[in-house]
C-alpha cells in the first residue's frame, strides 16, 4: 500500500520539485556562494574571499545608514499601516453608508504598479505644482517643506505613500477575518451592553489574531524591502536619507560592479527577514480558537 | 592644460561652416553610393578586412538621440559592404540587458554604453572585454580622402576613451557644458551675462528683486552642478592640472585651494537665497521645465538640453549656453566640452572587425551630417555640420567653442573610472547646495571617497596625463 502511494505521488510531484530546485533553490545556493567572493559581475569567475565582505560591511557607514532606515520603516510601518487597516476594516464592517465604495477605494492602490505609484506620488510631492505644497501655500504657509528634496522629510513622505498603498490590502485581510467571527458572539456582547469600543477590543481584535500574525509578517517583508517605491521616488536620496538595504545592494551591484559585496548585503537582508518572521510567529503564538 | 588645438579658424573648418572640406574632397576620386549618398574615398572601402557576407549584431542605448541615426549608419554599412549587415537594436538600461550575455561569453559585436543603468566601463575594460580600437583609429576614413579615421575626429574629443593610452571606445556626440539662459528674457529685462562670479552674484541680486529666481539646478541629480559649474570654475581658478590629479587619485587632490574657493563661490548661491525654492525636490526634466517657464534665470546643462526639452520649449525662448564666469574675466571663454555617447566593440564578440567597420561608417561625414540635421546635435567629425542649419542653442554652443579657442577644458575622467567617487560627489553636492554641508565638509567627504578608492586593491586603476 505504502509503496504504491509513493509510486503515484512522486511522478506527479517531480516536475514541480525539479523546477523549484532549478529556479529557486539553486540560485539561492549560488547566491550564498557569491556572498563570500569578490565578483565584478562580468566574465571572470568569482574569487573566494571568505568573510571579507561581511567584515567590510561592519565598518561601512552606508550599510548601517541603510539598515537604520529599514529599522525606522520596521517600527513605524506596522503600527501605522495595521492600525489604520484595522480601523477601516472595523468601520466598514459596521455597515456605514457607502461601505462597498470605501472598500473598493481603499483596496485600489494595491492593484496599481509600484512604479506608477512612485511617479504619481512624486507629482503629489512636487514642490511647485504638487497638491501638498499648493495647499499649504494657499493657506498662507510660505515655505512648505520640499518633501522629497529634504533629508528630514523624504523618509516620512515615503512612509505615507507606503501606508496609503498597503493599508487597503490589510483591510481586506482583516475584513475577511471579521466575517468569519460568528454573529452570536456580537449578539451576546450587545445583550451584555457592550459598546462599539469594547466590542472591538474584547471580541473582534482577539479573534483576529491569526490575521494579525500573518499581516505582521507581510508588513515586515514590505518594510525590509521598500525597493520599488524608493527607487522610483528618491533613488535613496537626498544624501542617502532614504537609502535602504535593497537600494544599497542594487547600487553596489549595478553601479559599482561589486556583485560579491552586494550579494553579501542581500544575505544579511535575507537572514534578518527570516529571523524576524520566525520571531513574529514565536512571540505571537497563542491557542487558536475554533468556532 | 590639455589644449584641444581647435583654433578659431580651424574650428570653422572642422564644422564645415565655411565649406572648406569640399574643395579637398573633389580632387581625389570617390565612389558615390546612391542610397545614402555617401562618397567612399578611394582605397577606403574595406581597410580593416571585413569578411564578405558578415551578419553582425549591434545593441545600442536609445535615449535623447533616439537610434534612427544608428540605423542610418547601418544603411551606410550595408551599402558599402553589399551582402553584409549590422542589425540595430535600440534599448534602455544597457547593463541589465547585456550583462547576462557578457557573463555567458556571447556579447553583441558593438554597443553604445550610455544612459541610466549602463555598464561600468572601468570594470569592462579591466576585465578585458573591450577591444583595442587602434586599428580603427589608423584606418583610412571612409569619406574624407587622405585622412585616417582618427584624424577626422575633433582633436581631444576621444581622450576619455583612452585607458592607459589604449583607445577603448569612441565618443560619437560632441557636447558643450555650461550655463544656460533665455536670450529673449535677458534682452527684455536688459540683463547682460556677467564676466566674473562677483558680477554673477550682483546680477542674481537684480534678477531676484525682479521676482524671478536667479538659479535652479537638476535637484535630485545635483551632479549637473559638477560639470556645469565646479569643473570649469576650478580649472579657471587653479589650472587644469587639478582635475588630472583628481583622476590620478593623487592624495589630497580635492584639497587644492582652488577647489575650496570654487565650492564657496557656488555655495554663495544658496547662502544668498538665489536658488529657486523647491529645487532639491525636482528631477532634471522638472527643473528644466521650471526654467523654461522663466521661473529661474540660469540652469547648468550640456547641449542635449535643447533636444531633451524640445516638445515643451515655448516659442521665442532662444536658449543659449555660456561658460560659467569665475574670478578672472579674461578666462570667461574657457569652456568644458567633450564628446560623449561611448560606442565600444567587444573583444569576445563574433565579429569584432564588423564592429570597428561599423564605427567607421557611423563617424563618417555623411552620417554626421544626418545626425546634425535630424537629431540636432553634433558628431565630433570634421566637416560634419557642412551646410546644416543650426538652432540658437547649437549656434551658441559652437560660438562658445569657437571663442574658447585653445581653452577647451577636458572633462575629468573620474566619473567613468571610479563610480564610488562620483556617487559621493553627487551626494555632497546636494548637501552643499542646500546648506547642509560646508565647502570644507564637501572636500572632506569626497577626498575620503577618493582615498578609499585608492586603497581598494579590487578597483582597477587608470592613469591619464
Amino acid at each position: 500500500m505504502h509503496r504504491n502511494k509513493y509510486g503515484i505521488i512522486l511522478p506527479f510531484l517531480a516536475p514541480a520539485l525539479i523546477l523549484y530546485s532549478l529556479f529557486v533553490i539553486y540560485p539561492y545556493a549560488q547566491a550564498m556562494y557569491v556572498a563570500f567572493t569578490k565578483w565584478k559581475g562580468l566574465r571572470k569567475s568569482p574569487r573566494f574571499v571568505g568573510l571579507d565582505n561581511f567584515e567590510k560591511m561592519l565598518g561601512d557607514d552606508k550599510f548601517w545608514n541603510a539598515l537604520s532606515n529599514n529599522l525606522i520603516y520596521l517600527v513605524f510601518l506596522p503600527i501605522i499601516t495595521l492600525g489604520f487597516a484595522l480601523f477601516m476594516a472595523f468601520m466598514i464592517s459596521q455597515k456605514v453608508r457607502f461601505s462597498n465604495f470605501y472598500r473598493v477605494t481603499f483596496f485600489f492602490p494595491q492593484v496599481m504598479s509600484v512604479v506608477a505609484i512612485g511617479i504619481l506620488w512624486s507629482f503629489v510631492y512636487h514642490p511647485t505644482i504638487g497638491i501638498f505644497s499648493s495647499l499649504l501655500k494657499a493657506v498662507g504657509i510660505e515655505n512648505p517643506p520640499i518633501w522629497l528634496g529634504d533629508p528630514d522629510t523624504a523618509l516620512w513622505s515615503i512612509v505615507a505613500v507606503t501606508v496609503w498603498q498597503s493599508a487597503g490590502f490589510f483591510m481586506v485581510i482583516f475584513m475577511a477575518g471579521m466575517l468569519s467571527i460568528p454573529k452570536s458572539l456580537y449578539e451576546a456582547a450587545a445583550l451584555d451592553g457592550a459598546g462599539r469600543g469594547s466590542t472591538f477590543f474584547r471580541i473582534t481584535f482577539p479573534l483576529l489574531w491569526e490575521n494579525t500574525r500573518s499581516s505582521l509578517v507581510f508588513i515586515t517583508v514590505i518594510a525590509m524591502d521598500m525597493f520599488g517605491i524608493t527607487f522610483t521616488m528618491t533613488q535613496g536620496g537626498p544624501d542617502r536619507s532614504t537609502d535602504v538595504l535593497a537600494t544599497l545592494l542594487y547600487e553596489h551591484a549595478f553601479l559599482h560592479s561589486r556583485f560579491g559585496y552586494a550579494t553579501s548585503i542581500a544575505m544579511v537582508y535575507f537572514v534578518i527577514v527570516i529571523v524576524l518572521t520566525l520571531l513574529i510567529f514565536r512571540v505571537t503564538r497563542r491557542e487558536t480558537i475554533e468556532f | 592644460m590639455k589644449k584641444s588645438g581647435i583654433s578659431r579658424r580651424r574650428f570653422i573648418e572642422y564644422t564645415g561652416a565655411a565649406g572648406l572640406g569640399i574643395g579637398l574632397s573633389s580632387v581625389l576620386p570617390q565612389i558615390l553610393l546612391a542610397k545614402t549618398g555617401i562618397k567612399v574615398a578611394s582605397g577606403a572601402t574595406n581597410p580593416l578586412g571585413l569578411a564578405a557576407n558578415t551578419q553582425a549584431e549591434g545593441v545600442f542605448f536609445s535615449g535623447g538621440f533616439g537610434h534612427a541615426y544608428i540605423e542610418y549608419a547601418a544603411e551606410i554599412f550595408a551599402e558599402v559592404h553589399p551582402g553584409s549587415s549590422m542589425s540595430v537594436e535600440g534599448i534602455q538600461r544597457v547593463g541589465e540587458r547585456l550583462r547576462p550575455r557578457i557573463i555567458a561569453g556571447n556579447p553583441p559585436d558593438v554597443m553604445d554604453n550610455s544612459g541610466a543603468g549602463n555598464l561600468d566601463t572601468g570594470a569592462l575594460v579591466g576585465e578585458g572585454e573591450i577591444l583595442d580600437l587602434g586599428p580603427l583609429m589608423s584606418a583610412p576614413a571612409i569619406d574624407t580622402p587622405g585622412k585616417t579615421f582618427g584624424e577626422t575626429l575633433f582633436p581631444g574629443s576621444q581622450n576619455s576613451g583612452l585607458f592607459d593610452g589604449v583607445q577603448r571606445y569612441v565618443n560619437i556626440a560632441f557636447t558643450v557644458f555650461g550655463v544656460w539662459h533665455s536670450k529673449s528674457l535677458f534682452d527684455e529685462k536688459g540683463w547682460n551675462y556677467p564676466t566674473t562670479w562677483d558680477g554673477m552674484l550682483s546680477l542674481c541680486d537684480t534678477i531676484k528683486s525682479s521676482g524671478i529666481a536667479p538659479w535652479t539646478y537638476q535637484g535630485k541629480y545635483p551632479q549637473y552642478m559638477l560639470f556645469g559649474l565646479l569643473e570649469p570654475m576650478v580649472s579657471k581658478i587653479g589650472g587644469t592640472q587639478i582635475w588630472k590629479d583628481v583622476d590620478n587619485l593623487v592624495p589630497g587632490a580635492w584639497e587644492h585651494p582652488a577647489m575650496l574657493q570654487a565650492l564657496n563661490m557656488m555655495k554663495a548661491l544658496h547662502d544668498n537665497g538665489y536658488i529657486m525654492e523647491g529645487t532639491p525636490g525636482l528631477t532634471h526634466t522638472e527643473s528644466q521645465a521650471e526654467w523654461l517657464q522663466k521661473k529661474a534665470a540660469f540652469i547648468p546643462c550640456g547641449t542635449w538640453l535643447e533636444n531633451e526639452m524640445r516638445s515643451i520649449t515655448p516659442g521665442g525662448f532662444d536658449m543659449v549656453i555660456k561658460s560659467v564666469p569665475s574670478d578672472d574675466a579674461s578666462k570667461l571663454s574657457w569652456i568644458d566640452a567633450s564628446s560623449g555617447e561611448p560606442f565600444m566593440v567587444f573583444s569576445n564578440g563574433k565579429n569584432p572587425v564588423a564592429g570597428m567597420e561599423f564605427l567607421r561608417c557611423l563617424l563618417s561625414k555623411e552620417s554626421a551630417k544626418w545626425f546634425a540635421q535630424n537629431v540636432g546635435s553634433i558628431m565630433p567629425v570634421v566637416g560634419g555640420a557642412e551646410g546644416v542649419e543650426l538652432s540658437s542653442a547649437m549656434t551658441s554652443a559652437l560660438t562658445a567653442v569657437e571663442n574658447a579657442g585653445p581653452n577647451i577644458l577636458d572633462r575629468p575622467s573620474f566619473p567613468g573610472w571610479y563610480s564610488d567617487i562620483y556617487s559621493e560627489v553627487k551626494d555632497s553636492m546636494g548637501a552643499l547646495l542646500t546648506g547642509r554641508a560646508s565647502a570644507e565638509e564637501f572636500i572632506e567627504r569626497v577626498q575620503g571617497a577618493s582615498d578609499e578608492v585608492r586603497e581598494d586593491e579590487d578597483i582597477v586603476k587608470f592613469k591619464r596625463s
